[in-house]
């Protein structure tokens, strides 16, 4: 078991930082311990290293060849999923469509009815109590909001009106319509039944074949 | 494992915007260590140039996709560990990943014939390597030979980086053991 302030293995596979190293140097100098044992590791790792790497048997080259060479589809396609920067702006920009979008297609805003107060309690705010004041603001924001409500009331009642007014036309067009339908269809059915009842004259086959 | 990054950062960006020659210079200059590392795995050369030739091709089709090019290593050997999972995966289904890939184990390896080293020593260190874990063995492979970081390794092997220490410092023992009181002979 090492004794040293850090991994032994760690340092001999240089994977300490600078000062950490330092420590583990300075330890090494006072402990023949951990001494004998990074010589055991530099032992083995040079037994390691007595196998050399083999060359290639064969160089590998590539040459302009559209077969080796990606599509440009599958390039700008790679090239846009591996940028994190692309993705991004290819985010704002479908962000911003969509904001843009639903800018023109929301519904027309409804109208606010503001409530204002009358100029006279403006004018003569200053001379009233708190309660007073509040008081009257309340009941002017009352009758303005029962304004609004008629006003509403009325154009809704106008709206309505208008539409029955057309509702009514439609239907007395339809039956119009249908009325005609039936006596067509009554002069049609007369039609068909004198073409039914029809007889023909008797034809006279002995004055004929003379 | 950050030597020439900013020139490989240069070559990656041309190679990104379809720049074979760019690439090819990369590739020149990778070769030989993904060969190595995919040779460790498989233990069969012909394998290993296969694998290799299919990782360069993976890199290049999908060089954009790398945003940050100082991670091109850990990122193509990524690539390299998967291609060669998978092809172990298709050969033998039925196995499970613990076990992958015991062709090393089988074959052996002879890498590395024109050693200085005593031919005895080369021996053992090929004997022990055959004894450690598949996972082991890979992860003393990128540490040792690649010289990752354990974050890279993290990275590469798609494992917590605890894990990764785990495996190196097992191996590192079992090796150990075995190893060090040869090359005190030999030395």
């Amino acid at each position: 078991m090492s004794c040293s302030p850090f991994d032994l293995k760690e340092y001999f596979l240089r994977e300490l930082n600078q000062t950490d190293g330092s420590r583990v140097e300075a330890h090494l100098k006072n402990c023949a311990n951990c001494r004998q044992e990074m010589e055991r590791l530099r032992l083995t790792e040079a037994a390691l290293c007595s196998l050399g790497e083999e060359e290639i048997p064969q160089r590998i080259a590539f040459v302009s060849d559209q077969v080796f060479e990606p599509s440009p589809l599958r390039r700008w396609w790679g090239g846009f999923w591996g940028s994190s920067a692309r993705l991004g702006f290819a985010a704002a920009a479908m962000l911003s469509g969509a904001i843009l979008i639903s800018a023109f297609t929301r519904p027309a805003p409804v109208p606010v009815v503001t409530l204002r107060a009358p100029q006279s309690t403006q004018a003569s705010a200053q001379s009233f109590s708190g309660a007073e004041l509040d008081r009257r603001i309340r009941q002017a924001a009352a009758v303005e909001a029962a304004k609004a409500v008629d006003q509403a009331e009325s154009a809704h009642l106008a709206e309505t009106r208008e539409l029955r007014e057309e509702l009514k036309k439609a239907r007395f067009d339809l039956l119009n319509v249908a009325a005609e339908y039936d006596r067509d269809t009554r002069r049609a059915g007369a039609i068909k039944v004198a073409a039914l009842g029809y007889e023909f004259p008797k034809s006279n086959a002995a004055g004929e074949s003379k | 494992m950050i030597f020439r990054a900013v020139e490989d950062g240069d070559l990656i960006r041309q190679a990104a915007r379809g720049g074979v020659e760019a690439f090819n210079l990369l590739v020149s200059r990778w070769e030989k260590r993904v060969y190595n590392y995919l040779l460790r795995l498989t233990g069969n050369r012909e394998d290993a140039l296969d694998l290799t030739q299919d990782v360069f091709l993976k890199a290049y089709q999908n060089l954009r996709k790398l945003e940050n090019p100082a991670r091109f290593a850990p990122w193509m050997y990524r690539i390299a560990h998967n291609e060669a999972y998978s092809m172990f995966r298709k050969r033998r289904p039925e196995t499970a990943l613990d076990d992958l890939p015991p062709e090393s184990a089988e074959d052996g390896i002879a890498v590395g014939g024109r050693s200085v080293f005593p031919m005895e020593l080369s021996l053992s260190v090929t004997a022990a390597l055959r004894r450690l874990s598949p996972e082991q063995r890979e992860a003393v492979t990128l540490k040792i030979y690649q010289g990752f970081k354990f974050e890279e390794m993290a990275e590469i092997l798609g494992c917590p980086v605890s894990t990764v220490k785990s495996r190196v410092y097992s191996a590192l023992d079992l090796l150990k053991a075995e190893l060090a009181p040869l090359r005190r002979g030999v030395s």
